[in-house]
């Protein structure tokens, strides 16, 4: 499908597109009879437990499983002596390795696993394993994991290539300001703590491998699987259930791997439930990023330089050198602009990408540096944003598809066809929507004016307690082209309903109620009657699954298009047996097919009279269901779509116990059309929650040997229903993409990147001083003293 | 060891290992999967049931515990034919994202509602804080409770064991 020529005229149309129909799995969610992966039981099935390594980094010198094998109850043991040496990798980078290959990498790397037929046999038999480890040097500073004489934890050594956007000129950007400004920030590291937890079952018929597990990314497991045992993807089925909150913790994980591997060694079916601690210290967190920026800025308030230098630690497995950051185009007005990126691997718990990668963190830091530069001109926060934010139409800077798309991008350009050209919106500039709009409103309502009373500078003092008000925004992709396009399959079934097959599993965010929405209205039949697979490999096309905000904006473009060429097929079969018109002249509301043509008005046929019309007279049953799939390539998502977010905050801190306090909460955001605003509403203050854990509360602590302190949810403190404010209304923007389904654009993790500024910009605000993040009482009380 | 107990309204026999938790017992001998287990020490209330018409973690009760008791589960409020008001209210409210702790917060919000039918915002606000939602739904977990007070004032028709 081309670039739509609709706007937001043409929703006043829409049935069910827009609008805020409750989630399709509401009532299983309610009772509890919705089933995730630790529910599950498959028959025969035993249990398998992973013996974790006790150091931060060591080589197995041997291991002898003798004693294991021996205890009663168990089925057997894997090791690295087991295990196919292939690498597999993670979308994106997230991981880079073998499923077991004798080194830990990690204080808790996998190391080997036994299969029994219970979890405290299982559990016993871990500890009758006699493994001798030579101890390694270990290296848990991201900067000194950067010099050349640390140690190095991979073959391909600790340090990525430098990833580098730039435009213009730095020299000449510092030139033409009046001033310049900087800092340096280290950030600590956040943990999905998914709620919920996961488990695997693997089963193998013959050479087939069936994988039932809770995963946003179906498609990129079932890679993971193909990559790691060197078997045909045909032979690999993944079965994605529901998770909790996954938050990226629930993509591929290689305790699913070892799954398979101990399932494919007894030779029954075989089931891994991780503990809370093991989700928590075991699979995966957030980069520790560490960030020096700089921006110029002119005495009117125009950003002429931005430059930034950024370390991502990838801990023990990951592999990534750059970690999406779309406040870069965010912020692009900047004349000048050069942003750097070192992924770095540390003898930590693996890090990869947790919810708006990237935007929390260096979007935190950009932030600041922006909000220092308006301190300097003693300009409101928000007039300073509207000043130098991007608007549609303006150049992006980040050109991810560079790297993700086949060939250079010269080539991928080449490759386009003259027709694509014209039909997609122009490449690398901001197709639709900006904070601009959401600021405006957000300020309106929020009362902005009237409640900010300049920089540093609180709105109340009672005793120690001082208020104030913060903004800040945040931006993210709309999806990546990393590994592949997306695609999704609508059928249309001989009772006139549908179903829509797409692979972007099921953490909580309704997707399988919004792509829902997005096959009903295209198709012209009633929401109920179309149900929807997002798990099953074997019937869903590939997919990145839900990430880097890929589902609504590129798996929902594709779910239109099937469903549009579902349609077509339909109308062109109605059209030749029923209405003697071509498909043109016909359309299908509320479940009938009908003609434009006031001569065949009279003419009405259900979609299932029309599929049910072949079933008796067509001897090849070929139309008795009809399926659709995209006829076109998406246009490159990556190089113009994002979402945005601006949130605002009222925040009260005790001056004398450095408690901090949320007020009043508006979050607003810019996502095109909201396909569905009680999901959407979710999305914005869930991420919103998400974000207000980085600032005030949420951070792993690592002891001397890289072991994480904190797995638990004891430890590691997480907001609750009485720590955020409960005013509940959201502001949409009003804008309509050119691409997105009914002009939707993407919508889980701007909203998760603009709640942490906000915040640390009421707390300056409201004490006169900048706070490291995670803003807990210890640290306001820190950086008061720091005032004195 | 065998364990006599009312779930749901039904008396059971229950056949539990000695350091057996209550809610592996429900899971496993009854199938009230329902019944959800994450953190195991307490602090996320996803394992909230009401025992004696008191909530509590069944992650930190041992199945012996239990012995005599009388427990409702998120099953026995009511199900998908018949929901029970405080869930049809976070249905409309949609006071919850990837639900599994769902079951836990709507027990709690009963064992609360039962004691305080008529509560503030933020008297149920403070209530629901035994429980983590990390989706973080909470705005809408409490007007979830409050549209919840609404409805069982009105006197929705509560037909089954809750």
């Amino acid at each position: 499908m081309a670039a739509t020529t609709e706007t937001t005229g043409h929703r006043s149309a829409w049935r069910i597109a827009g609008k805020g129909i409750p989630v399709k799995d509401a009532r299983e969610k309610v009772t509890g009879s919705l089933k995730y992966a630790v529910d599950l039981e498959v028959q025969g099935m035993v249990h398998g437990k992973i013996l974790r390594s006790p150091h931060a980094h060591a080589r197995i010198v041997s291991i002898d499983t003798t004693r294991a094998e021996a205890l009663p109850g168990v089925l057997g043991v894997v090791t690295h002596h087991d295990t196919p040496q292939n690498v597999w990798e993670n979308a994106w980078f997230n991981y880079r390795g073998k499923i077991l290959d004798g080194i830990a990498r990690f204080h808790g790397d996998d190391m080997a696993a036994v299969a029994a037929v219970s979890e405290d046999v299982a559990e016993a038999a871990l500890g009758l394993i006699d493994v001798e480890y030579e101890l390694l040097d270990a290296v848990f500073d991201p900067e000194e994991a950067m010099q050349p004489e640390a140690p190095q934890i991979r073959e391909e050594g600790n340090l990525r290539d430098p990833y580098v956007v730039e435009w213009g000129d730095v020299a000449k950007g510092a030139d033409e300001a009046d001033f310049i400004v900087e800092t340096e920030i280290r950030f600590a590291s956040q943990q999905m703590a998914p709620l919920g937890r996961n488990a695997c079952i693997a089963e193998w018929n013959g050479d087939r491998v069936t994988l039932w597990t809770s995963s946003q990314t179906p498609s990129e497991l079932r890679d993971g699987i193909h990559e790691a045992f060197g078997i045909p993807l045909s032979r690999v089925r993944v079965i994605a259930l529901p998770s909790g909150s996954s938050f990226g913790n629930w993509w591929s994980a290689n305790f699913m791997l070892i799954t398979a591997l101990l399932a494919r060694k007894v030779r029954k079916p075989v089931k891994i439930e991780l503990s809370n601690e093991e989700c928590m210290a075991t699979v995966k967190r957030r980069h520790i990023e560490i960030s020096r920026g700089r921006m110029g800025c002119r005495n009117d308030g125009t950003l002429t330089l931005a430059e930034f230098d950024h370390i991502i630690d990838n801990g023990g497995y990951g592999f990534k050198d750059d970690v999406g950051f779309f406040c870069v185009d965010n912020w692009g007005r900047a004349e000048h602009g050069h942003y750097a990126i070192h992924g770095v691997n540390t003898n930590l718990l693996t890090a990869g990408c947790m919810r708006a990668v990237g935007d929390v963190t260096l979007g935190s830091v950009v932030e600041r540096v922006a909000d220092m530069c308006a301190i300097r001109l003693g300009m409101d926060p928000v007039e300073f944003r509207l000043k130098n934010q991007i608007k549609p139409g303006e150049r992006l800077r980040m050109q991810h598809s560079r790297q993700y798309m086949k060939g250079s991008l010269e080539q991928y350009l080449e490759g386009i066809s003259e027709k694509q050209r014209q039909e997609w919106p122009k490449l690398f500039h901001l197709s639709s929507g900006s904070t601009d709009e959401i600021l405006r409103k957000g300020a309106e309502a929020f009362e902005w004016s009237s409640k900010w009373k300049g920089w540093g500078v609180p709105y109340a003092v009672d005793g120690p307690r001082r208020r104030a008000v913060g903004v800040g925004t945040g931006a993210h992709v709309c999806g990546v082209e990393f590994e592949g396009n997306v695609s999704a399959v609508v059928r249309i079934n001989p009772d006139g309903s549908a179903k829509v097959h797409c692979a972007v599993g099921r953490q909580g965010q309704g997707s399988e109620t919004t792509q829902a929405q997005v096959a009903a209205e295209e198709l012209g039949i009633p929401f109920d009657k179309v149900e929807i697979e997002t798990g099953d490999t074997d019937s869903c096309p590939w997919s990145h699954g839900s990430l880097a905000s890929n589902t609504m904006y590129r798996v929902g473009w594709a779910t239109r298009a099937a469903a549009n060429d579902a349609k077509r097929q339909l109308l062109e079969i109605a059209g030749r047996e029923f209405f003697d018109s071509p498909r043109q002249e016909l359309d299908v509301a509320d479940g009938v097919i009908y003609s434009r043509d006031p001569n065949k008005r009279n003419i009405r046929i259900t979609v299932e009279e029309a599929l049910n019309h072949f079933r008796g007279t067509d001897a090849l049953g070929q139309a008795s269901s009809i399926t659709g799939r995209p006829q076109g390539p998406m246009p490159p998502a990556s190089t113009f779509a994002r979402h945005f977010a601006a949130h605002f905050v009222d925040v009260e801190v005790d001056i004398e116990t450095g408690e901090i306090r949320l007020l009043d909460f508006l979050a607003t955001q810019d996502s095109g059309t909201i396909m569905n605003p009680q999901v959407m509403k979710n999305q914005m203050i869930g991420g919103a929650i998400c974000g207000a854990g980085f600032a005030i509360y949420e951070a792993l602590s690592f002891d001397d040997d890289g072991r994480i302190l904190n797995a638990n949810l004891l430890d590691y403190k997480l907001l609750r229903a009485a720590d955020f404010p409960l005013r509940g209304d959201v502001i949409y923007g009003d804008s309509y993409d050119p691409v997105g389904p009914f002009g939707a654009r993407s919508a889980g993790e701007a909203p998760a990147a603009a709640a942490g500024p906000a915040i640390a910009q009421a707390v300056y605000n409201a004490v006169g001083t900048w706070v490291d993040m995670p803003m807990t009482p210890e640290n306001v009380v820190t950086a008061l003293d720091a005032l004195h | 060891m065998m364990i006599r107990m009312t779930v749901n309204g039904r008396a059971f026999d229950l056949d539990a290992k000695p350091h057996e938790r209550l809610c592996d017992l429900l899971r496993r001998a009854l199938g009230l999967h329902g019944v959800r287990v994450s953190c195991s020490e307490g602090e996320c209330g996803s394992c909230t049931v009401i025992m004696d018409g008191e909530p509590v973690t069944s992650c930190l009760v041992l199945a012996m515990q239990a012995e005599g008791r009388e427990i409702v589960t998120i099953e026995g409020l009511g199900n998908e034919d018949n929901l029970h008001p405080i869930q049809e209210a976070f249905i409309e409210e949609q006071g919850f994202q990837c639900a599994f702790c769902t079951p836990g917060f709507i027990m709690a919000a009963k064992a609360f509602l039962d004691e305080n039918p008529d509560p503030t915002e933020e008297e149920a606000a403070m209530a629901m804080s035994g429980n983590i939602c990390r989706c973080g739904a909470y705005p809408y977990i409490v007007k979830s409770v409050m549209n919840a007070a609404a409805r069982l004032k009105e006197g929705g028709s509560v037909s089954n064991t809750g």
